[in-house]
């Protein structure tokens, strides 16, 4: 049979039997509250919030143009590192941080729980149990584990001798080089949040134990046979063969983490707290529209914010072709 | 598809069937949910109409403005409150989209600054055009000053106030002797007994300081120092003008004394702590700003002291203490207040719950009594001046000096511009790069000042 694309916009149309014509109908039924569904609640906001990009809008009066002032105001604050420039720069600490280390743990996490040890199953569920917990359930239970007088992680870091952080109470950041030189260089609101989206690497691990499972273990038979050692299996078997995966999870998780919302507006007291550093784009899209009722310019964060996540995903797949092997395809 | 195709028209009938039974299913829902609305609304005394009520008092305080309500319901034959309780920071937002969707409430209980926000798109529905002119002026009258100009917005009052939220300096008046200081009556004293009690130079690390400052406070001491963030007269955004820098400067001496690291871990977050976990209950803290609603809560630590048949803790309160030059009695106010959306139904309705709460035309019992069980502080001083909030305030002593600051005119609440939230939260955030990123205050305030200058004078245009 034609497929229904052809039956519903094809020259057979005129030609269509009676029985095809009706099948096409009760088709159209079916996925019809889908359709309205993708067009109200996709494309028109898609379409409604490029055009308002444009404009001054508060969402109770009519919308006024205002050319690319929008945009103007985003280059400015990029430019002086002012609330957008902040956003930004938060928000790719966080996924070039979290993201990278996700997939190490993920992967290292499922190599270990893929040995054929004992209460196997158990480990799995275990370290699978945080992706169920609810995502205000775990912010709320991290910010008592951070605290840094009264929590838990603290007091063990305090009893073992080690320095304690200030978690969601600094602005510290771990990972920018220069802190480290000028004293500044402890663990953070930003860090913590990277530490909480890692206690949540369950969900990638299940994808990576699933993918080890799919090598053939001939291939490992074979590397032993030629006297390759664990490490080697490992960097020229496993890693290769599990790349496609690990492609799949860094450009999932690097989404992810641009969008990251719920978490981060429950630590941060729904401001970015403190001084603005774990003010995110998600979170400054947010605020602009709904708290500062600036929807033109929360419109303008949000495309934006698009068209990086777009440009990041294409560079991505272009760079898949030198590092991610796929069976029977050839690099 | 392809086998549908070619079985034919049973097949066709079946899915037909099938999507009109879908449909007829879904028509089904939507009607038992109807009727299920209409159930509710039919709870609704007849010959009463019905006043949609939002506000959002949770955990304690919910059972207090569940009795205000039920008491209202019981004084009318004309309309009926339902009060819905949305706790949460986020009522706000469902109010405006509520207003955007054109389906509001009837009147909504709020304390963050919107007002003038919301009056300035039209959002508001003012005073003036629920009750007559000569009721506005004299409820004008009525109000403390500070709970005036909450709900004002170019010279018309668009929210009635119900309640204030005045700070103070709360102390530990047994930390206090132990190192021979006086509760503190200027910024001199208050630094120099902060750093008494807590030596930057200590080798340990603090489990206590003397006073740390918030700073979400640069609006109070920007006022007790001296300052005003907005000047009305030329539209102008002054948060950047010598005083308010002053404060903000002495705020962030802490900051570089201690560290802002330091400051930071010790500081965030631990205001908000309720009961027995507020700081200075805990002794974090030998002084603290906070507002009138710790007075019941300290004397309730207090009695269960007395009760346990423990040593009995000694706190006292006093204005925020001004640096030379500077105000007396002053700081940043806010408060509880009610709006009524344009698009509300019942307007008027509307209105005579507000007068019952909030005391006004003859109510002053009843606000009186309110504000007693909530712990709330009354927008005027004839609820004040009622036998049944005297009573309250011999109860608990330590609530006169709110008392007494409400009714000062140098407690000041946040401009009342568009744009004030945005206005509000820039400067919180300038005291914050000052404070924790160890920004030069006046830098920090005029970035702040500029964002916010070219934020209002968009709102202008």
């Amino acid at each position: 049979m034609a497929p229904l694309w052809h039956c519903v916009t094809g020259p057979g149309r005129t030609t269509m039997s009676v029985n095809r014509r009706r099948t096409t109908i009760t088709a159209l039924v079916f996925v019809s509250p889908w359709l309205f569904g993708l067009f109200a609640l996709v494309i028109y906001p898609f379409a409604a919030s490029l055009a308002w990009s444009f404009e001054r809008y508060d969402m109770l009066r009519p919308p006024e143009f205002a050319g690319t002032a929008n945009y103007v105001r985003l280059a400015e604050e990029l430019a002086t590192g002012q609330r957008f420039g902040q956003a930004v720069w938060n928000t790719a600490y966080y996924a070039l941080v979290s993201v990278p280390l996700s997939i190490v743990l993920g992967v290292g996490l499922a190599v270990t729980l893929a040995w054929n040890v004992r209460g196997r199953a158990v480990y799995r569920t275990i370290f699978f149990l945080p992706s169920v917990v609810p995502a205000v359930a775990s912010s709320v239970l991290w910010m008592w584990l951070l605290d840094p007088q009264a929590g838990l992680v603290n007091y063990l870091l305090s009893q073992l001798g080690l320095p304690t952080p200030g978690w969601f109470n600094s602005t510290a950041e771990a990972a920018w080089l220069p802190g480290w030189f000028t004293g500044n260089g402890g663990l953070g609101s930003k860090d913590a949040l990277v530490l909480m989206s890692l206690w949540g690497v369950g969900n990638f691990m299940i994808i990576y134990l699933a993918a080890l499972g799919d090598i053939p273990p001939q291939l490992y038979e074979a590397a032993e046979l030629d006297g390759a050692g664990p490490l080697r299996r490992f960097w020229h078997i496993t890693l290769p063969m599990l790349s496609p995966v690990i492609f799949f999870n860094l450009v999932m998780g690097l989404i992810h983490a641009v969008q990251a919302f719920t978490q981060i507006y429950i630590v941060s007291e729904g401001q970015g707290a403190p001084a603005g550093s774990t003010l995110v784009l998600s979170l400054y899209i947010f605020l602009s529209a709904f708290k500062y009722l600036e929807m033109g310019y929360a419109s303008a964060i949000a495309w934006m914010l698009f068209v990086v996540i777009v440009l990041v995903t294409v560079a991505l797949f272009r760079s898949s072709r030198r590092w991610v092997y796929y069976q029977g395809v050839g690099r | 598809l392809s086998g549908t195709s070619s079985i034919g028209g049973g097949a066709n009938r079946r899915g037909m069937a099938a999507a009109v039974a879908g449909a007829a299913l879904i028509v089904a829902v939507v009607l038992l949910a109807l009727r299920q609305d209409r159930d509710v609304r039919q709870q609704v005394p007849s010959g009463r109409s019905e006043v949609v009520f939002w506000h959002f008092w949770g955990g304690k305080d919910r059972p207090v403005v569940e009795e205000i309500v039920d008491r209202f319901n019981a004084s009318q034959d004309e309309y009926f409150v339902r009060a819905i309780a949305m706790p949460g920071n986020n009522l706000d937002l469902k109010f405006f989209l509520s207003v955007a969707g054109e389906d509001p409430p009837d009147v909504i209980n709020q304390d963050d600054p919107i007002v003038a926000d919301w009056a300035h798109r039209g959002a508001l529905v003012p005073l003036d055009e629920l009750a007559s002119s000569e009721e506005v002026a004299r409820l004008s009258g009525w109000l403390f000053p500070a709970a005036r100009e909450i709900g004002g917005y170019q010279g018309r009052l668009y929210a009635l106030c119900n309640g204030l939220d005045v700070r103070a300096l709360y102390y530990n008046a047994d930390v206090l002797a132990e190192f021979g200081l006086a509760p503190p009556r200027t910024i001199e004293e208050l630094t120099s007994a902060a750093l008494r009690i807590a030596p930057p130079d200590s080798p340990e690390p603090h489990r206590r300081f003397g006073y740390l400052p918030d700073p979400r406070r640069i609006w109070s001491w920007g006022i007790v120092f001296g300052g005003q963030f907005y000047d009305p007269a030329s539209g102008g955004v002054t948060a950047d003008s010598k005083p308010v820098v002053a404060a903000l400067d002495w705020m962030a001496s802490f900051s570089r004394q201690y560290g802002a690291e330091t400051v930071a871990r010790f500081r965030k977050g631990d205001q908000a702590l309720p009961g027995a976990a507020f700081p200075l209950l805990e002794g974090r803290y030998a002084m603290i700003m906070d507002g009138q609603w710790r007075v019941a809560e300290i004397a309730a630590v207090q009695a269960a002291a007395r009760r346990r048949g423990e040593n009995v803790p000694s706190y006292g309160v006093v204005p925020l203490p001004p640096p030379p030059g500077g105000r007396e009695d002053a700081g940043w106010v806010n408060g509880n207040f009610f709006v009524v959306p344009r698009g509300a139904r019942n307007g008027r309705g509307a209105w005579a719950f507000m007068k019952f709460w909030s005391g006004f035309d003859g109510h002053e019992a009843e606000a009186a009594r309110a504000c007693a069980a909530g712990g709330w502080l009354p927008a005027s001083q004839r609820v004040v001046d009622h036998p049944k909030f005297q009573d309250h305030l011999r109860r608990y002593p330590m609530f006169a000096t709110f008392v007494a600051l409400a009714s000062s005119p140098n407690q000041v609440p946040t401009p009342s511009v568009a744009g004030a939230q945005f206005f509000q939260d820039e400067v919180i955030r300038a005291a914050e790069d000052a404070m924790y990123k160890q920004i030069p205050p006046a830098e920090a305030l005029r970035q702040a000042a500029r964002r916010v200058q070219t934020r209002l004078e968009a709102e202008r245009e």
